[in-house]
């Protein structure tokens, strides 16, 4: 590790870091615009000048004025960031960065947060000298997300680098050369990659500003707080900010080990859910409104009678991925103060069993969205990384782009932001891939597929950090098991080969660990409509639209005698249940998530509920009247919620810190910094019990398998609430395979009638090659008559030409 | 020049030579100027039409069509002036052959002329600046330019046209 003297002061720093960040390291912020930790250097904006007085024995002998972030740190150089040179020539370059910059910041959405201000009173630059026309151009309309003010570039590239380099975006780049470059589309349009977003972040000035947020507050009015975004199981650092009572936008947060520094557009602007005006603020008995106190006391009566009628078992939990640890956590310490055995911390039996799996087996073969990063090989089985956390999409991209390499084996048409080999396999064949894979037995496959599955394990078994990562939903419980399997087969002496798994929630894999004991939602199901199961009490889940058989949840939830659900959400479990306690959306609370990886994640809370502006004000200024509701009556942490119905007041730091001492494997999780890098749990789960056989296919004449597939923007619980997104909500539109096209007679674009068990849909087919035959492929899509299908369930379908 | 943006064979030509090698981008300023020598310049329609053979989203050819001065995504004349503003030129009397060329055209830089034949337009080096000062009109280099020998020009390369 070279040492190098920066302004008389010595600092040693890793092999490779440039001297730019070396002399952030001694606290020395030198200017600079087009360097990023994540973008890395290009020396185009000549603004990091520092001269260099000593160069090394090691390497060529550098002196003189350079670009600092340019420069590799070695051994014996002598740097100053002072001298009159290089701060002479620092002051130049930003006058004329500044040159064509309006002179106008009052009006612009980026003041307060803005670098180019920063940088420019850093760089010296203060009274313009230039009086001459300044270059303008005409701005883009980018869509719903981004505002474009190209008068306030400054020519870095950052935005370029991000979406096109980064993220893989082809819609977006620089145009022109010389004195006429426009950063823009080819036409206005809505930018087409799913990670847009993060060019706000990027841009050091006021170009691209986030346009749902719009003139909405000064950043130095925002409330922010480091947290965890609750959209998927990658648990990516967020930092949300709001003010007057209303979430108004989230940005990324740094995570070196999750998203690094950029975030997905669902985690970006999935945040409309808290200040909706239909979300339920209040307790309420039935259809009545009333306070914390009498609503907790009729909950508690109502399950102490039903206890005392049909005993403790009557009674039964349901917790939720979407929950945090400690609130799951505080669920069951009710079902124990209850003497209930008879909890889930999952409604879908699948997912359930998948996350409990998962949660068991991944041991030491789990990896984090930076070891995925930095990985040579990647196998994604059943994974469609971009509609199931696609941040891991972009780890991919991260990792191919370095010079590794990646595979795919699924049946759905996968979208991908990096190259890869696609083998459609048909879902009932993934097991058998995989398990083939482990053992390297290919016979059962055509010669084609053998070909490729050879290339494929040739390929991790060269590889030096080869990673295997899974869906979930399409693998289920004993594909899961069979992905680490493998994995673990991969795996040799001088080196491991990693797996991942895609859950559900942001945080599956926390409640998978909590619910060892728990029957499974199967069970509860059953004895709901046993009628052994009198009562139901449900922490942020919505049974009645999240069980895969929706009539039989149905059915079981009608024969429940009381019905009670905590939520910050307006679910139909939420309209629907006898007794309701609003809770805290997740940006209002603190808590934590364990991620796909087992990482505990602890965040902060950004705000505190209250009716939002919006509201009260009717989109107006601050109202100068009194408020209606009580103090206190207001949403209420989950987990504070459930402790108060065992008439308990823990604060959070006393629940982490029984948590870690009942439980070994979350040790460390109340010393942990919220919004930090958190840390993997300190143990495993336990395997659920088998689930039911996967029915054979195809069972009827002419079926098709039906896959339901999650899609982004349209399947995750909380940003489906969040109508900031409904401009991008994905196309209700079913996939087929050319062949089972000819076959049926159906072309692209025509509207047929999809016939299922759970009744009939009109749906407009999409004919695609880079799938497998014999399946449809139907997106996920919540509040509407699409609900009703759930991914992870094999069920077969008939497609029938509208009319035959 | 024809009003289609390539011919059948010329399509053709680019499709299968896209297939076959392994970075189809390579062709973009192939295809761009067989469009543009067919159709006079490149409407959008030819930076979709690119995009789709070499399989690249329309941004993508953009920018490689607005990144060269010589591709041309506007109208412009039968010919298109080119006059070097690079140092060398400028040392041995470009500016006024510029002011000449605006003076007789009645154009300025940007301009085309009202006859539909001249279009005027700044460049970087020619690489002729051991003749300097040059111009380039369409696709001929003129070197140790006079006002006088650039009227001389002018009236052949308009003659040219005519025939
Ligand atoms: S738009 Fe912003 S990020 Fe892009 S080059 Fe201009 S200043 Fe840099
Ligand atoms: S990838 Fe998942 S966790 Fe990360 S920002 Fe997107 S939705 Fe949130
Ligand atoms: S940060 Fe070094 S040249 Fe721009």
């Amino acid at each position: 590790m070279p040492t190098i003297t920066i302004d008389n002061q010595r600092v040693t720093v890793p092999e490779g870091t440039n001297v730019l960040e070396a002399a952030k390291k001694l606290g020395i912020v030198i200017p600079h615009f087009c360097y990023h930790e994540a973008l890395g250097a290009v020396g185009a904006c000549r603004l990091c000048a520092m001269t260099f007085l000593e160069g090394s024995d090691k390497g060529p002998k550098l002196k003189g004025v350079h670009m600092s972030c340019m420069v590799t740190a070695r051994d014996g150089m002598v740097v100053s960031t002072l001298d009159e040179e290089s701060a002479d020539l620092r002051r130049h370059v930003i006058e004329w960065l500044m040159m064509n910059h309006p002179h106008d910041c009052p009006v612009c959405d980026e003041g307060g947060e803005c670098q180019l201000q920063d940088m420019t009173v850093a760089g010296g630059h203060g009274i313009r000298r230039y009086r001459g026309l300044k270059k303008t151009y005409v701005n883009q309309d980018l869509g719903p997300f981004i505002s474009h003010e190209m008068n306030r570039c400054i020519q870095c590239y950052r935005c370029v680098r991000t979406y096109q380099d980064y993220c893989g975006g082809t819609d977006f780049g620089v145009l022109g050369c010389n004195q006429r470059i426009y950063f823009g589309r080819f036409r206005d349009g809505t930018l087409q990659s799913p990670f847009s977003g993060n060019i706000v972040d990027a841009c050091p000035t006021g170009v691209f500003t986030d346009r749902t947020y719009r003139f909405r507050a000064r950043p130095w009015d925002l409330e922010e707080a480091p947290s965890v975004c609750p959209h998927c199981s990658l648990g990516c650092a967020v930092i949300p900010g709001a003010r007057y009572r209303e979430l108004q936008r989230v940005r990324a947060g740094v995570n070196a080990k999750t998203n690094g520094f950029f975030i997905c557009d669902q985690g970006r602007f999935g945040y409309g859910h808290a200040n909706r005006p239909d979300r339920p603020r209040s307790p309420r008995l039935g259809e009545r409104e009333v306070s914390w106190p009498e609503a907790l006391g009729a909950l508690r009566r109502e399950l102490e009678i039903i206890i005392a009628e049909h005993g403790s078992q009557a009674v039964a939990f349901l917790g939720s991925s979407r929950a945090s640890l400690e609130s799951n956590a505080q669920l069951l310490e009710l079902a124990r103060f209850f003497g209930s055995e008879n909890f889930a911390l999952e409604i879908d039996p699948e997912r359930d069993r998948a996350a409990r799996t998962t949660a068991a087996l991944l041991g030491e073969c789990a990896r984090s969205q930076e070891e995925v990063r930095r990985s040579d090989f990647v196998l994604l089985v059943g994974a469609d990384p971009l509609n199931e956390g696609p941040m891991m999409a972009l780890a991919v991209r991260q990792a191919v782009r370095a010079g590794g390499s990646a595979a795919l084996i699924d049946p759905r048409p996968v979208e991908l932001p990096f190259a890869a080999t696609h083998l459609p396999l048909s879902p009932q064949n993934l097991p058998e891939v995989l398990k083939a894979l482990a053992e390297e037995r290919f016979e059962r496959f055509s010669a084609r597929e053998r070909t490729v599955l050879a290339g494929i394990s040739a390929r991790i078994k060269e590889a030096k950090r080869p990673v295997l990562i899974g869906g979930g939903n399409l693998l289920g419980s004993s594909g899961a098991q069979l992905l680490i399997e493998a994995a673990r087969a991969f795996s040799r002496g001088d080196r491991a080969c990693g797996a991942a798994l895609l859950l559900a929630g942001p945080n599956s894999f926390g409640s998978a660990l909590l619910a060892a004991q728990s029957p499974g939602p199967d069970r509860l199901l059953a004895q709901m409509q046993e009628g052994r199961i009198r009562a139901l009490l449900c922490l942020e889940s919505d049974p009645f639209a999240d069980h895969p058989e929706p009539g039989r949840a149905r059915m079981a939830l009608s024969r429940l005698k009381l019905l009670a659900a905590l939520d910050y959400l307006p679910t139909e479990t939420a309209r629907r249940c006898d007794i309701f306690l609003p809770t805290t959306a997740p940006a209002e609370s603190a808590g934590t998530y364990v991620n796909f990886e087992g990482r505990m994640l602890p965040f902060g809370s950004v705000f505190d509920p209250g009716v939002p502006i919006q509201i009260t004000g009717g989109g107006d200024h601050p109202p100068r009247s009194f408020e209606a509701h009580t103090p206190g009556s207001l949403p209420r942490p989950a987990w504070a919620a459930l402790a108060a119905l065992r008439g308990d007041s823990l604060s959070l730091a006393h629940i982490r810190r029984n948590l870690q001492r009942s439980d070994a494997r979350f040790a460390g999780l109340a010393e942990l910094e919220e919004g930090g890098e958190g840390r993997r749990v300190n143990g495993a789960g336990q395997m659920p019990g088998h689930g039911p056989e996967l029915p054979k296919h195809p069972s009827a004449e002419g079926a098709l398998r039906l896959v339901v597939t999650e899609c982004l923007f349209g399947s995750e619980t909380i940003a489906s609430f969040s109508p900031v997104l409904d401009p991008v909500r994905p196309a209700p539109v079913v996939r087929l395979h050319v062949e089972d096209g000819v076959r049926l007679g159906i072309h692209d674009g025509e509207k047929v009638r999809l016939r299922t068990e759970l009744g009939d849909l009109a749906v407009e087919v999409r004919l695609c090659e880079a799938m497998a035959p014999g399946i449809v492929v139907l997106p996920r899509l919540r509040q509407g008559e699409w609900e009703i299908f759930v991914p992870g369930v094999h069920r077969d379908c008939i497609l029938q030409k509208e009319g035959g | 020049m024809a009003e289609v943006l390539l011919t059948e064979d010329q399509l053709d030509h680019f499709r299968v030579r896209a297939a076959e090698i392994a970075h189809p981008r390579e062709l973009v300023i192939d295809v761009l100027r067989a469009i543009q020598s067919n159709f006079g310049w490149v409407p959008d329609e030819g930076v979709e039409l690119t995009g789709e053979i070499l399989r690249l989203s329309p941004l993508q050819v953009e920018e490689v069509a607005t990144f060269y001065d010589k591709i041309f995504r506007q109208p412009v004349g039968k010919r298109v002036i080119h006059v070097c503003d690079s140092v060398c030129c400028w040392s041995r009397g470009a500016e006024e052959i510029y002011a000449h060329l605006q003076k007789t055209l009645g154009i300025s830089p940007g301009g085309t002329t009202s006859d539909g034949v001249f279009t005027l337009l700044p460049t970087c080096c020619l690489g002729a600046c051991g003749e300097a000062p040059a111009v380039m009109i369409g696709l001929t280099t003129y070197g140790d330019l006079t006002p006088e020998r650039l009227d001389e020009i002018l009236e052949r390369e308009r003659a040219a046209l005519e025939e």
